[in-house]
């Protein structure tokens, strides 16, 4: 089986940031802490005596500043408008209790305060900030959510749920927490909004198998939210595990149905998670290896699931670089945040994980071409990375075609689903909202449309003197034509030069025929310039100006045609204001060339009277005007006439 | 219907420059039909012939085009300078009184179905043979005896409209299944570099084309009129073909491809592909699965192996299946179509002059005699097709026949349409008003004036 390697391309799709942010590693009197929600990494020097530095790839939330040492630090985070720092200590006993500290500028004041949670034996799991001023305690007797009233120094409570959870997992991006309860075996998620909890419906693991706080993850991914679960596989034989499979079910999405995602990683062993661009990273550490998985592809839904393979085979992230020299990657320092942030501890590392999309097409068969195309369109930045493939695939036609073909059906489904929303958008008339917001919209949500403008300058231009244009340019209305969609003016001209000066007339007439190319006036004309070389163009032409309603070119291209009569003709069927409106002086004047060159005085007296019969409607009078300059052709009629 | 065998006298073919001395005149004569008839007749026809057609040439630079005696009409045709093809047909003993002749000159083969015989015949030999002048004068006279022999004798001329406008009956596919035949094509040419597609056929209807329009005719009277039936036949009979069929088989030559002295007995012709400016010999290969036939073309200099047809049947058959699948069940819309106008009453002609597209109501195949066209009416038709002036490039034309038949041609942007009523006590502008309704039903989305 032939592979597709795209040039230039590198064989690694996911790296790490080039520049990560540097803190001082983690050492018996340091302490390192990670907030996901504001991407703050706190280094906590002796407690905080000798300093807290908190580093974040946002400049504006980077600072320093000392705290008093009042015992060992379990979490520490900044409210989202960096006003308030709440931490968490183990204090024997008195574990309920959440210390605040008032911040003005990123820097401490004195203003210092305390709260306890409701319920006063409970073990406080963790907090999280859901909203600037509005902090959730999660407790093993449930959630707490409260306001935050830095000036008064307190906090008030807004909304309670009792629940018994042992661990949870919070999506900063969604605002849902998971609580884990009956040993793992039950899921509550929770959502805050509106100052308020709402509980959404519970996921129920099979008893059997339950899982661990480290197996689960909430994860934002394609407009929804998933609770990410590791299945490791379990089997009798200890020796020969299953391979760990990643079930994805969802909580919460605006698109109503929605089912469980499998992913099939095939490895065992240790992984962690990230989310790249919508994709799904897992990176496996003893194999060194990061498999993506796009759960938007198109499957079989079976049994309300979909089970996913990796879209390329795993391969490592890219090797990173820190002080000039290579780290050790999938490091056992590492931890990975959600969604995707990555750090040493150790090595005081901060990096996040990217998507590199030629590295997708590095390495392809020949059959999983269009598939890798179809995910690079749903990539923020896959664009680029589908021009360089499609370029090469036209470059390669006499390999490609099929697959070419295939890849023009992926861009123009969605094409047609971008063109659909557009017409939509238009008609709800919303068009005040400003012209192209559409097309943001829809690359806003992390997509890629390649619309017949762009990929005919960007592709088929560049190819026009490709010896097998003709093909491809074939492939690409054919594309069109199956998504009812039809070439527009710019493709419909590169088209028919294409097919023109590569001999391939009769295909042009072909798609013409069939309505493949929109009917247009720039079109007839280009057909009808064709005319010399080839009648039926020009025949075609007429056809398209009739369907286009061109009364005036169809009388124009009769009387260039040396047709004056049937011109007349043709423009008093048609419609009354053409004939009313045409020159007397130009068909008077085909009109004689005709007779003369046919020997046919007939013809002009023929087109003669009939301009009589409209000066008569028009003015009531016979006459031509003095303005239409009419003189020697009312003499020639004389002399006509009386030779008869 | 009337056979055209019992209506010919003779065909033949001569060239005067071959024999230009006395006692050599037999060596003019390339080919002679009826066979038995004597050297001496012969010498005594041709004789006529050369002379008029030389005598002619001193009133017009036009070559002679016909002769007409009380009891025969010569039709000539001079395909290539100083050869000279000749069909005699007998005509029937005029009678005394004036109408009856007028009733039996529907009986009478058209002077233009002559014509189109002699051209296509000449068009026929031109594309499996080549140019007369191309052919060394020693085998002239078995070449020409060899083709043209088998080639009158299978020709079964009738007074039909489809010989008197010859044209091409194309399949109006839709779009996306049209596409599918040329992407298929498209993947064929890529992938055998060599070979050309130059003609994909369903059933008698064309739908892809890769050569100039008239060598396409040609191409398509050949398949049609000759090939295919056979084919079709051997179908029908033969229930070992229809596994075979599946999977589609090479039936140029007859038994297939499958060694290399089948490759041997491919047949070369000479062509002109579309948009090319020459003609070259190519060897022609044809195959089928189902209903749906393509032919194919490599240059006849091209060495050509037999593993290369075996691959090539692997290629097409699956996907030419495939195609054809998809194609019948259009057809079978059309067919319903197609059943609809064959049930009304007014029957019309639709021809393009410059893709030659052929339509009418009436059948096509006419088993029918009923739907027909009647033979008098067929003459006025031919007469208004064979001369372009009388109807111009834009023109209409009504006539009345004596019998309450109204025929209408019109002509505009390079199309012709006929459309025959039959009406009894009708007026011009009636029948006009039918027309225009005929003609806008019928010309949807084309410009076609006057309406």
């Amino acid at each position: 089986m032939v592979k597709f390697s795209l040039k230039d391309s590198d064989v690694y799709y996911l790296s790490l940031s080039e520049q990560p942010k540097r803190f001082d590693a983690d050492s018996p009197v340091t302490n390192v802490f990670f907030d996901d929600t504001n991407g703050q990494v706190f280094t906590v020097r002796s407690g905080g005596v000798t300093g807290v530095t908190v580093n974040s790839m946002d400049k504006s939330k980077c600072t320093s500043f000392r705290m008093e040492d009042k015992g060992p630090i379990i979490s520490i985070k900044f409210s989202l408008d960096q006003k308030v720092l709440a931490i968490q200590r183990n204090h024997d006993g008195q574990t309920a209790t959440v210390e605040f500290v008032n911040f003005k500028d990123l820097a401490p004041t004195n203003v210092e305060y305390m709260h306890t949670c409701k319920w006063k034996c409970a073990k406080i799991l963790g907090f999280v900030w859901p909203k600037a001023n509005e902090i959730a305690f999660i407790t093993d007797h449930g959630i707490e959510l409260l306001q935050v009233l830095p000036e008064k120094k307190q906090l008030k409570t807004l909304k309670s749920i009792s629940f018994s959870g042992a661990w949870f997992s919070w999506c900063s991006r969604s605002n849902i927490v998971v609580l884990a309860s009956n040993n793992g075996a039950l899921l509550q998620p929770f959502f805050f909004n509106n100052s308020t909890i709402t509980k959404l419906q519970k996921l129920e693991l099979d008893s059997s198998r339950p899982v661990g706080e480290r197996d689960v993850f909430i994860l934002q991914l394609c407009e929804a939210t998933w609770c990410a679960i590791f299945r490791h596989g379990t089997s009798a034989n200890m020796s020969a595990p299953l391979p760990t499979e990643i079930w994805l079910m969802p909580i919460s999405g605006a698109n109503g149905v929605q089912h469980t995602h499998i992913l099939k990683t095939g490895l065992i062993g240790r992984f962690a998670l990230s989310v790249v661009d919508d994709l799904v990273a897992v990176h496996h550490q003893s194999s060194q290896t990061s498999q993506l998985f796009d759960i938007m592809e198109e499957l079989k839904v079976d049994n309300n699931t979909m089970i996913h393979l990796p879209i390329v085979p795993g391969h490592s992230i890219k090797p990173a670089v820190v002080d000039d020299q290579f780290c050790p990657m999938y490091s056992g320092n590492w931890v990975v945040f959600q969604p995707d942030y990555i750090i040493d501890a150790r090595l005081g590392c901060l990096w996040r994980v990217n998507l590199i999309p030629e590295g997708l097409a590095h390495s392809v068969q020949k059959d999983d071409i269009p598939k890798i195309i179809a995910v690079l369109l749903r990539r923020k930045d896959g664009v680029e990375t589908i021009y360089r493939i499609l370029n090469q695939l036209v470059l390669e036609v006499n390999t490609y075609l099929v697959e070419l073909t295939k890849s023009f059906d992926e861009i123009n489904s969605v094409y047609r689903k971008w063109v659909d929303s557009e017409v939509a958008r238009n008609t709800a008339g919303v068009a005040g909202a400003g012209a192209g917001a559409g097309a943001e919209a829809w690359r806003g949500r992390g997509r890629a449309v390649l619309t017949q403008s762009d990929v005919c300058t960007r592709l088929l231009q560049p190819h026009a003197d490709h010896d097998r244009i003709v093909q491809v340019v074939s492939a690409y209305v054919w594309s069109l034509c199956a998504h009812g969609l039809t070439a527009g003016p710019g493709l419909a001209a590169l088209c028919v030069r294409a097919l023109v000066t590569r001999g391939a007339r009769g295909r042009l007439r072909a798609l013409l025929r069939r309505g493949a190319l929109a009917d247009a006036r720039p079109l007839a004309c280009q057909l009808l310039s064709l005319g010399h070389l080839d009648p039926a163009a020009a025949q075609l032409a007429l056809d398209m100006m009739w369907r286009l309603r061109a009364r005036e070119e169809i009388v124009e291209v009769l009387l260039s045609s040396n047709e004056p009569i049937s011109a007349v003709g043709a423009a008093k069927q048609m419609d009354e204001a053409t004939w009313l409106g045409l020159s007397p002086r130009k068909l008077l004047e085909a009109a004689k060339t005709f007779a003369e060159e046919n020997g046919q005085p007939g013809a002009f007296v023929a087109v003669y009277h009939a301009l009589l019969g409209r000066n008569e409607r028009l003015r009531g009078s016979p006459h031509f005007l003095k303005g239409e300059q009419c003189d020697s052709y009312i003499e020639y009629y004389n002399k006509v006439t009386s030779e008869r | 219907m009337i056979d055209i065998n019992s209506k010919i006298n003779s065909f033949f073919i001569f060239n005067s420059t071959f024999g230009p001395k006395e006692g050599e005149e037999l060596k003019r004569i390339l080919f002679f039909h009826p066979n038995q008839v004597t050297a001496d007749a012969r010498k005594i026809q041709v004789g006529l012939c050369e002379a008029v057609v030389k005598f002619m040439s001193t009133f017009s630079s036009e070559p002679c085009e016909a002769l007409q005696t009380q009891t025969k009409r010569y039709i000539f045709f001079q395909p290539e300078k100083n050869y000279w093809m000749v069909l005699v047909v007998r005509l029937p003993y005029p009678t005394k009184s004036m109408s009856s002749i007028a009733e039996k000159r529907g009986d009478m083969i058209q002077p233009v179905m002559m014509q189109n015989l002699l051209v296509t015949a000449y068009k026929m030999f031109r594309m499996f043979v080549g140019l007369f002048s191309d052919i060394p004068a020693e085998d002239i006279y078995t070449k020409c005896q060899q083709f043209f022999t088998p080639y009158i004798l299978s020709r079964n001329i009738t007074n039909d409209v489809t010989n008197v406008i010859q044209g091409i009956n194309y399949l109006p596919l839709e779009k996306n299944s049209f596409f599918k035949v040329v992407c298929f094509i498209d993947l064929l040419e890529i992938n055998y570099s060599d070979f050309k597609c130059i003609a994909f056929i369903y059933n008698e209807q064309l739908i892809w084309n890769g050569l100039s329009t008239d060598d396409m005719l040609t191409l398509y009277q050949y398949l049609v009129q000759s090939l295919l039936p056979k084919q079709v036949e051997k179908e029908i009979q033969g229930g070992a073909v229809t596994a075979a069929q599946r999977h589609g088989r090479f039936i140029s030559p007859p038994d297939g491809i499958h060694t290399l002295d089948d490759i041997q007995k491919l047949v070369k012709v000479y062509l002109k592909l579309e948009d090319d400016t020459e003609t070259k010999q190519y060897y022609l290969i044809i195959y089928r699965t189902l209903s749906a036939t393509i032919c194919l073309t490599v240059d006849a200099k091209k060495t050509l192996e037999l593993e290369t047809f075996r691959s090539l049947d692997a290629f097409i058959g699956p996907q030419l299946y495939n195609i054809a699948s998809t194609v019948s069940e259009q057809c079978t819309v059309h067919a319903l179509q197609n059943a609809q106008l064959a049930n009304t009453e007014n029957k019309f002609i639709y021809f393009n002059r410059l893709n030659l597209a052929f339509k009418t109501s009436a059948p096509i195949n006419t088993l029918t005699p009923s739907a027909a066209i009647k033979p008098e009416v067929l003459t006025i038709i031919a007469e208004l097709h064979s001369d372009r002036k009388s109807l111009g490039n834009y023109g209409e034309i009504i006539i009345k026949t004596l019998d309450e038949y109204w025929i209408t041609g019109k002509s505009s942007n390079e199309r012709e349409f006929y459309v025959v009523i039959q009406k009894k006590n009708a007026n011009i502008i009636e029948v006009a008003e039918e027309v225009k309704q005929i003609c806008e039903a019928q010309m949807k989305g084309i410009f076609f004036y006057p309406i």
